[in-house]
């Protein structure tokens, strides 16, 4: 016979119960943070989730039943590296969760199931810093006292992290995929950057160069003008020049290529180029005789040119300071341009060589004038893509030509390296890396899809060990040989 | 045994292995047909020193999450004699050492070996796992050919098959829910290599000569030898980069009258290498040369004042690259 003088199950009995409940976990719990999931992507007939994210964290209070930690030998060494496996037992109100976390998270997008805590949701657990997935939500322990149940027990594992998206605004919860260092390294260097990246070295602020020229008084190479391209040469040829009377100096100058012109004599090789245009790196000096041209090797033949020489031409150019992100050849232009009276003037050109890094390596005349009688000065474009902003960790970067997108890991603007995951695709050298909260942009110079993967991923070592010793002449079907 | 040597082909060959798995990515499509993700599969040799890994992979101790997937490990599992490649052991490998051209390397024929490794895939989805595999399978059927090579001093480049010898999956999905789903593939291969003895040295072996004797007679013990021919290479271009002089004028393809800026450290009835074209020196007077142009099927081109003229002596002879046909096509004409 049941004690007559309670009601076995009344809602003021059941509500007196769960305030108690309540008031213990306020009390002895541990505020952790609820993730639900969204479900983005799912697969049918294979039937699992293929995308998802978490974008909203809830603060709720939770006892932790693993009063003595986690249980031991939680860290093992397995063939795919260092695995953890803690288990966590968290205890949470019904109440709460009804009332707190399923209003706020009801309508929203691509949220399956409000009701209840489910499997598949995490769990950000502060203490250690860690991310826990739910695998299990027992609802009947203890077993309906005055005929309800007043709490969940949520059984953890740590998550397993693929590509998931994590972006809750709470920083300490979206960094811990940076391993909790905002940089993604440790202060020794090492990665921590957790899933799989890919590295943009971006082409940062841009600093214009500089340089300076001489000048020839007498006897330098005005110009040299190719008057036979000819045709069928694989490799730029080399120039050859005659050299200069006996103490002066020899000039230099390099070929510049154009493929596409059918030479009829030459089969035809797509391959082939011919001569555009010769360029002076040195106009030579002390000249007396107009010297012959001359191009060696590059496997065509035909290529022919000639030299005009002047005096007052300008010289030997210097870069002293080949500055940074340049992505295309700027302008080079001659100021304080003072000629010689009485002579024929004509003003000097020169086009400038961007290297791979963005800077400056060199300036080639074009035609280096005649009738200085000092030497001008030279003055360099502005680099067309400058670097702007700094870009915030989470956000959507989209590259300008390709239009692939991808989520920041980390920025080093130091370095102008970006760290990005959820890549959809092939970004393309030279275009802009917009970001969409930012709005920092720069021009990307380098990718390096190889993951760094916190330690784990070798794919590029044992890349490069490789290209040494196998021979793909074959292509390589899963590789860049 | 009797003396230390590593060609290192065992290394070799894990490291040809592995770079066949080393770009392999999978791609995450949403419901719209978009790429949502585009990840590179992270690789590595499995085993590894404890401390390392820990050091690597967990530096700050506490890690958020369990581990990142999805994950390729491969591993060197075994190796076994493989009878059925044997060759004669009597037979050697001789070759020009690459370093030094007054000596051979040599090395006796290699004992062929089969190494298995085994290739674990590991994914926190199927749908990852399909992908993986199916850009692997198609290549082995069964063996994919790697040409490795195994032994730099002989130069020498072996076609290792790589066969797939079995697949085999597990995918525990039952059970309560206190396991996890684990997925696992794990693809077994054979590499087919070749492990080589040391490389020994000598320096007798080199032909700088070759000689061809035509006999006449019908009696087998009594010939008589009627004509013999001698072959001894020469260097038609020069190889030392020893500067003479240089042309103290333009050139034309047709000028035989040759001005250098100084003749003194020129013989006559020599050979001379301007711009790899072979002139032979008739006489010199003063500081102008007298040449024949075009020498030994060279081409006789322009040449500007200021090229340099090199020398052509029997230090060249030495320096000719190995597998030099001399310009012979294989046709007499």
């Amino acid at each position: 016979m049941l004690n007559p003088f309670f009601q076995q199950g009344s809602l003021t009995e059941q509500g007196l119960i769960q305030d108690l409940i309540n008031e213990q976990l306020r009390m002895y719990g541990v505020e952790v943070h609820y993730l639900p999931r969204k479900y983005l992507t799912e697969k049918t007939i294979i039937r699992e989730v293929i995308q998802s994210s978490f974008a909203d964290a809830y603060p709720i209070e939770a006892y932790v039943e693993n009063f003595d930690g986690y249980a031991d030998n939680t860290t093992i060494l397995s063939k795919f590296g260092i695995q953890q496996s803690q288990e966590l037992t968290l205890t949470i109100s019904r109440e709460r969760f009804k009332t707190y976390i399923s209003p706020l998270i009801k309508d929203k997008s691509n949220i399956k199931l409000s009701t209840r805590p489910k499997e598949g949701d995490l769990i950000y657990f502060p203490l250690g810093d860690r991310l826990f997935e739910i695998k299990f939500v027992e609802h009947e322990k203890p077993f309906y006292q005055l005929q309800k149940n007043y709490v969940y027990t949520l059984k953890c594992e740590l998550f397993r992290y693929e590509d998931e998206v994590i972006d809750t605004t709470i920083a300490e919860i979206d960094d811990l995929l940076l391993g909790g260092n905002l940089d993604g390294l440790t202060e020794d260097g090492i990665s921590t950057l957790l899933g799989v990246t890919q590295t943009l070295t971006l082409v940062g602020a841009g600093v214009t160069a500089t340089a300076t020229a001489g000048i020839v008084t007498s006897g330098g190479i005005r110009l040299i003008t190719v008057t036979n391209r000819g045709g069928g040469y694989t490799s730029t040829p080399r120039v050859g020049i005659s050299s200069a009377p006996v103490g002066k100096v020899t000039g230099v100058a390099t070929a510049t290529m154009i493929s596409g012109i059918v030479v009829c004599t030459d089969s035809a090789n797509p391959n082939a180029q011919s001569v555009q245009s010769v360029q002076i790196i040195n106009p030579g000096a002390g000249y007396t005789v107009t010297p012959s041209i001359k191009f060696v090797g590059g496997g065509g033949s035909g290529a022919a040119a000639t030299a005009t020489l002047g005096d007052g031409v300008v010289g030997i150019i210097t870069i002293t300071a080949g500055g940074s992100g340049y992505s295309t050849s700027p302008t080079v232009t001659f100021t304080n341009q003072i000629f010689l009276s009485g002579v024929t003037t004509v003003a000097a050109a020169a086009t400038a060589v961007v290297s791979s890094a963005g800077t400056i390596t060199a300036i080639r005349i074009t035609n280096a004038g005649v009738g200085y009688s000092i030497a001008p000065l030279i003055t360099i474009g502005d680099p067309s893509t400058s670097g702007v902003g700094t870009f915030s960790a989470n956000e959507t970067v989209t590259g300008s030509i390709s239009g692939v997108t991808a989520r920041v890991r980390s920025w080093n603007s130091t370095t102008s390296v970006l760290e990005v995951s959820n890549v959809t695709g092939a970004f393309v050298i030279k275009e802009n890396i917009v970001g969409s909260e930012s709005g920092a942009s720069y021009a990307l110079r380098l990718i390096d899809t190889n993951p760094t993967e916190d330690g784990y991923s070798d794919n590029a070592n044992i890349e490069s060990q490789a290209d040494a010793i196998i021979d793909f002449s074959e292509r390589n079907p899963f590789g860049i040989p | 045994m009797f003396e230390y040597f590593y060609n290192e082909i065992l290394r070799r060959t894990v490291i040809a292995f592995g770079t066949l798995f080393n770009n392999i990515s999978i791609k995450h499509i949403n419901s719209s047909n978009q790429v949502v993700s585009d990840l590179k599969v992270p690789l590595a040799y499995g085993p590894t020193q404890k401390f390392l890994a820990r050091l690597t992979q967990s530096p700050d101790l506490n890690k958020a999450v369990a581990m990142t997937l999805p994950r390729m490990s491969f591993e060197f599992t075994g190796l076994t004699y493989d009878p059925s490649r044997k060759v004669t052991t009597t037979q050697t490998f001789t070759v020009k050492s690459a370093t030094d051209g007054d000596v051979t390397k040599k090395a006796f024929m290699p004992v062929p070996y089969n190494m298995q490794f085994e290739l674990s895939i590991m994914s926190k989805l199927n749908d990852d796992a399909l992908q993986i595999i199916e850009q692997i399978l198609p290549y082995f059927q069964p063996s994919y050919n790697l040409t490795v090579e195994l032994v730099d001093e002989i130069n020498e480049k072996r076609d290792i098959p790589i066969v797939l010898e079995n697949v085999t999956m597990q995918d525990d999905y039952e059970g309560d829910f206190s396991t996890r789903r684990v997925l696992l593939y794990t693809l077994r291969f054979t590499a087919k290599t070749f492990l080589f003895g040391p490389v020994t040295t000598a320096t007798k072996d080199i032909i700088k000569t070759s000689k061809v004797s035509f006999l006449a007679g019908t009696d087998p013990t009594n010939t008589t030898r009627e004509l013999a021919f001698v072959s001894t290479p020469r260097a038609i271009k020069n190889y030392t980069g020893t500067i003479l002089t240089t042309l103290a004028n333009d050139v034309t393809a047709f000028d035989v009258l040759i001005p250098v800026d100084s003749a003194a450290s020129i013989t006559t009835n020599t050979y001379l290498d301007i711009g790899d074209e072979e002139v032979y020196v008739v006489s010199k007077s003063g500081n102008n040369l007298t040449v024949k142009r075009g020498q030994d099927k060279t081409t006789a081109t322009t040449h500007l004042k200021g090229d340099p003229v090199k020398s052509i002596t029997s230090a060249d002879n030495l320096l000719i690259p190995d597998g030099d046909d001399f310009g012979f096509s294989g046709n007499i004409t």
